[in-house]
């Protein structure tokens, strides 16, 4: 028993060690067969074939070149013993394959990439025209409405004017002013003054602020400003008087910021009555400063006749 | 005449001479490679036909290359290196195909390019006067 285990023992050590050196035989001749077998750069040129078949964009462009690049390449891959100028030529004649290839694939497939450019272009094109027209068709709408707000704004204006008109006409009544030959005359009365003094009352300047207030409003009016006196008294000091009484509205209007250049004030002395100097009441009309709102350069004078 | 050719032992040698002698003759014209005329030509046209599609401007280096390789094929002629002289003929080809290629490629690439950049000033173009808008 024992012995028949030990003989079957010997007979699997020595069916093993056959296996194992068949085994390390085989292996030998496999690795002498494969490491001659390739060319050296026929690895790189099948590199470049595969990049060139598994791109989906180019493989389809060049069928007839990717199949005879793919014959060199297989000639390159099949081994040549030691004849290396042989193996140098069939790599190279592959690797140029593969680049032809390449080149005509780039070439056919920029070409079929045309019509989607043309196409681009003539939808570019064709935006560009609607583009055109929409924007012709929308400065025909917008000068329209320019148009129409010309129009509109014009008759504004013009009821602008005449409506400033009124105003205007509004503020003269309020002045009491009166219509002339040298423009709207205001007459201010003896009650800013006292016999003999020429600085204002403060009870008359009511009227003196209508007049401060046309002239902001009409900035184009320039005033003349003219005193008057009774007859009592020498004629110098009455002209001196006069001037004093001028200065003094002058001097009023300036202190309310109307420009100086605007106002020009003068004495009249008792020379140019509009009452007689006989009675008291007609010389408290002589008693008086006439502001002259001068028409402007180019208008026709606006007249009030009340 | 002919028999005594065959018997006589001297007249046997000379038949044997000159048997020996138009054999060597015809072995060296067998093994003299001829010239590859082919393939030189095909090179030759290749070169050509690459240089017709202005190569020379697109793809200057393969052209050269494939000028150098007919050059050596026919120094390798002169040479009576008949094989290396086919070899660097058929190279030759190759890389003038290649260069009358990358030309084609470049070509094409280019036009595309100028398709491309038509459209893409119009696009601008149509956007500047829109900012003046």
């Amino acid at each position: 028993m024992n012995t028949i285990t030990i003989k079957y023992a010997r007979e699997c050590y020595r069916v093993a060690g056959v296996i194992v050196i068949a085994v390390v035989a085989a292996f030998a001749v496999a690795s002498c067969v494969t490491t001659p077998k390739m060319a050296s750069g026929a690895a790189e040129a099948r590199d470049k074939l595969t990049v060139l078949q598994s791109n989906s964009k180019l493989a389809d462009m060049a069928p007839v070149e990717i199949r005879e690049a793919e014959a060199s390449v297989l000639i390159a891959e099949q081994p040549v013993g030691t004849d290396a100028a042989l193996s140098k030529h069939r790599v190279y004649m592959a690797d140029r394959k593969v680049e032809i290839a390449m080149a005509n694939a780039a070439t056919r497939y920029a070409e079929s990439q045309r019509a989607v450019l043309s196409q681009k272009r003539d939808q570019v094109r064709l935006d560009a025209r609607t583009r055109e027209a929409d924007r012709a068709k929308r400065q025909a709408a917008e000068s329209k409405l320019a148009t129409e707000a010309a129009r509109v704004g014009a008759a504004a204006a013009a009821a602008d004017a005449a409506s400033n008109k009124a105003e205007m006409q509004r503020q003269i009544d309020l002045l009491k002013a009166e219509a002339t030959d040298r423009g709207l005359v205001l007459t201010l009365g003896d009650v800013l003054f006292a016999t003999g003094r020429s600085d204002l009352k403060s009870g008359g300047n009511g009227t003196l602020d209508k007049l401060v207030a046309f002239l902001n409003e009409y900035p184009d009016r320039n005033v003349a400003i003219e005193g008057h006196t009774d007859d009592v008294g020498s004629l110098e000091m009455n002209q001196t008087l006069s001037q004093q009484r001028a200065d003094s509205v002058k001097n009023y209007l300036l202190q309310q910021g109307i420009q100086p250049r605007r106002l020009l004030a003068s004495g009249m002395g008792e020379t140019q009555p509009i009452a007689d100097n006989l009675s008291a009441s007609g010389r408290q009309q002589n008693r008086r400063v006439e502001v002259i709102i001068k028409n402007p350069p180019s208008t026709i004078p606006t007249a009030s006749t009340k | 005449m002919l028999i005594s050719l065959l018997i006589n032992p001297r007249h046997r040698l000379y038949v044997t001479a000159a048997c020996t002698a138009v054999m060597l003759f015809l072995a060296g014209c067998a093994t003299m490679p001829t010239a590859p005329t082919a393939s030189l030509e095909e090179a030759k046209s290749a070169i050509r036909s690459a240089e017709k599609e202005d190569a020379s401007r697109y793809a200057i280096a393969e052209l050269d290359e494939a000028r150098q390789k007919l050059i050596l094929a026919d120094k390798a002629v002169v040479s009576e290196d008949m094989i290396l002289a086919e070899r660097l003929a058929q190279e030759s080809i190759v890389t003038a195909q290649l260069a009358a290629a990358r030309t084609e490629a470049k070509k094409a690439e280019a036009v595309n390019e100028e398709m491309s950049r038509g459209a893409d000033a119009l696009i601008e173009e149509m956007q500047r006067v829109g900012d003046q808008q």
